[in-house]
């Protein structure tokens, strides 16, 4: 049974300049289900739209952007609930941190920088439990920080005085502290060195395993989404255009953009030149008609200018968004 | 790191105060009038008839008075010396009263009418700006920034009036002038004190009522760029309350501009509101700081500046000591 099912979502940003309406398509019909204890990765070039697709999905949604259609359902096991439904103040508040939690990139500025780390601890708790005293909140923290392998002293420390890393590592502990079912990581492995980013990502690992969460995972990084998730969709353009097993998609990819993606990969003993495919991804405010990948496909036909494709199923668990997959079908 | 910090900045706060006290001495003797031949000619303008001898007498004995009896350097030593005891010569209009019971008598007023005001508007400009930023979809952060950008230009001295004519002459609510009722007797009681509050609400409220919107702005644009924060997008995203995030994630990090800028206003408070003391025909420094340069009396000019010297940077080394508790990364810098 999913834990979290999206139909048809679509989210924009809406801006108007001098009375002219601009919209930036970033996610265009997007449907996918997760499913509970699963890491679920969601990868694709800068700017297509995956940031974008965790707000929306996380109910994070402020102008400029937009829900216009789709929803979006939880299925928790004792609750079930429509994120977009929700009244935004009280009651998305109530279920962050706590059902549903967020990664957010690895960058510098995630942590309040006049406050202390134990101050951060304090808010997220108190939001959430109400306001403790002092030896259960001591008591919670010292457990997961000593089950993520983290000393008690950063505590008293302020972001500033802490390494990239570990800030790092300080926002994912902040992020679970409270145990939530899902675990949103947007990029969480960007701007760190490779040495801190395996750490993370063990960090990750660790965290799933106790818990029980489900992860989402959202990186350009393909090796990250190799080492990590059970099943990965590749976006591009607001649009998925595949989704299967991580090995299933390794071994066996489907679509064009996939397969393009892929052979840019470096390889061990490969020493041939890495290919890529040619031109940048479309601006979001144009897109292309039909297959949104066309002028950049390597097969593109007559047709893909004007069809859309859809995503199906062509294996178990195996969905792909092309044309070329209608003769398979 | 209390002496890497604290010792430099007290160095510094005593040595931005010896030259400004020095610039104090220099400046009036720059001047190319003499305030002993002034008084002289004043006296024998009036007509009194005196021999030379006497003449000489009076000189050296007004020269001994004004602290200018000597070579340069010797008049800075006394000039020092008279100012570490607390004496800032007699005020020559007012001939033979010392500048620092004028001083004495003024400052209260002063401080009382600036310091409410000051407070006042910064307290609730900082709060209205706060509160626009944290909720920029409301009907109140639109009227709250027309209002603030209307009232703003409106000249002082045209709001001064508008009051007094509206609330004094129309609506004969509050009085017209002076800082107490005639006639009331100073002192702690019930009377005098709301006599006192009485008269002291249409200047209070002329100048909160500006000064609001400067202060809202300025917390509106420092909190609108901390808003787009990524730790405050991250607190909303984990679920803490508005207020919280409010308080402590958005104005605790846009403090630091409004907390100078209260400081170093705090240190102007000194030099008075000579358009409101007029206007409203309250006593205060700044009426004082305005007959004393028409009189020519720079006795009292220089005792006003010094204390308007004293009260800045003083203003200027508190922001520097508050400053890493608002800030803890300035601790290290």
């Amino acid at each position: 049974m999913p834990i979290l099912d999206i139909r048809g979502l679509k989210a924009y940003y809406i801006t108007r300049k001098y009375g002219h309406a601009s919209r930036v398509r970033a996610v265009d019909g997007v449907s996918f289900q997760v499913k509970k204890d699963e890491i679920y990765g969601i990868a694709g070039e800068s700017g297509c739209g995956k940031s974008t697709l965790l707000k929306a999905v996380s109910g994070l949604i402020k102008p400029p952007l937009q829900v216009l259609e789709g929803e979006v359902v939880y299925d928790f096991e004792d609750q079930k609930l429509s994120i977009l439904s929700l009244r935004e103040d009280r009651q998305r508040r109530r279920i962050r941190g706590v059902r549903i939690s967020l990664i957010p990139q690895g960058s510098m500025s995630v942590l309040n920088p006049v406050r202390r780390i134990r101050e951060s601890f304090r808010d997220i708790i108190d939001a959430h439990l109400g306001t403790v005293d002092e030896a259960r909140f001591n008591d919670i923290v010292r457990t997961h920080l000593d089950a993520l392998g983290l000393d008690w002293s950063v505590m008293h420390a302020f972001p500033h005085q802490l390494s990239g890393g570990m800030r790092q590592r300080i926002t994912i502990a902040l992020a679970t502290i409270l145990k939530p079912d899902i675990v949103f990581a947007d990029e969480p492995t960007t701007a760190l060195d490779v040495v801190v980013q395996r750490g993370v990502i063990q960090l990750i690992k660790k965290i799933k395993r106790e818990q029980m969460n489900t992860v989402i995972m959202v990186t350009h990084d393909l090796a990250v989404h190799a080492n990590l998730c059970d099943r990965l969709a590749i976006m591009y353009a607001g649009k998925m255009v595949e989704e299967a097993d991580v090995d299933a998609l390794f071994s066996n990819p489907r679509h064009p953009y996939t397969i393009v993606l892929l052979k840019s990969l470096p390889r061990l003993g490969d020493r041939s030149v890495r290919t890529s495919a040619p031109g940048a991804p479309p601006s979001l405010v144009n897109v292309p008609s039909g297959c949104r990948f066309h002028p950049r496909c390597p097969e593109a036909m007559e047709r893909c200018r004007s069809e859309d494709p859809e995503l199906v199923e062509v294996e178990k668990g195996h969905r792909v968004a092309c044309l070329l997959e209608e003769g398979s079908r | 790191m209390l002496k890497k910090y604290l010792l430099p900045r007290l160095v510094q706060y005593v040595t931005v105060m010896l030259i400004g006290i020095t610039m104090v001495f220099i400046i009036p003797r720059l001047l190319p009038s003499d305030p002993v031949e002034h008084q002289l000619s004043r006296m024998t303008a009036q007509g009194q008839y005196l021999d030379p001898a006497a003449v000489e007498d009076l000189r050296a004995s007004l020269e001994e008075l004004y602290g200018l009896k000597g070579g340069i350097l010797q008049q800075y030593i006394t000039y020092w010396k008279r100012l570490l005891t607390g004496n800032l010569g007699p005020s020559f209009a007012q001939f033979p009263t010392p500048v620092t019971q004028l001083i004495r008598t003024s400052l209260p007023w002063t401080i009382g009418l600036l310091l409410t005001s000051l407070l006042l508007s910064w307290l609730i400009g900082t709060t209205l700006g706060v509160v626009a930023v944290t909720y920029p979809n409301s009907v109140f952060a639109k009227v709250a920034a027309v209002l603030a950008m209307g009232i703003r230009p409106i000249p002082y001295y045209i709001m001064a009036l508008v009051l007094l004519i509206l609330f004094a002459f129309v609506f004969p609510i509050f009085p017209m002038a002076g800082g107490y009722s005639m006639g009331a007797r100073m002192g702690f009681n019930a009377r005098f004190i709301f006599s006192l509050l009485r008269h002291a609400f249409l200047p209070v409220t002329s100048m909160v009522v500006l000064e609001v919107g400067g202060w809202f702005l300025q917390m509106r644009n420092v909190a609108s760029n901390v808003v787009e924060e990524e730790y405050v997008s991250y607190a909303e995203a984990m679920g803490l309350s508005r207020l919280k995030i409010m308080l402590h994630y958005i104005t605790r990090n846009a403090i630091a501009p409004q907390i100078t800028g209260l400081a170093l206003n705090l240190g102007f408070v000194f030099g008075g509101a000579l358009i409101t003391e007029i206007a409203f025909s309250y006593p205060g420094m700044g009426y004082l700081l305005y007959s004393a340069i028409l009189a020519g009396d720079y006795n009292l000019i220089m005792g006003i500046n010094i204390f308007s010297i004293v009260g800045v940077s003083t203003a200027m080394l508190v922001i520097d000591l508050i400053y890493p508790l608002l800030d803890p990364r300035v601790r290290y810098q």
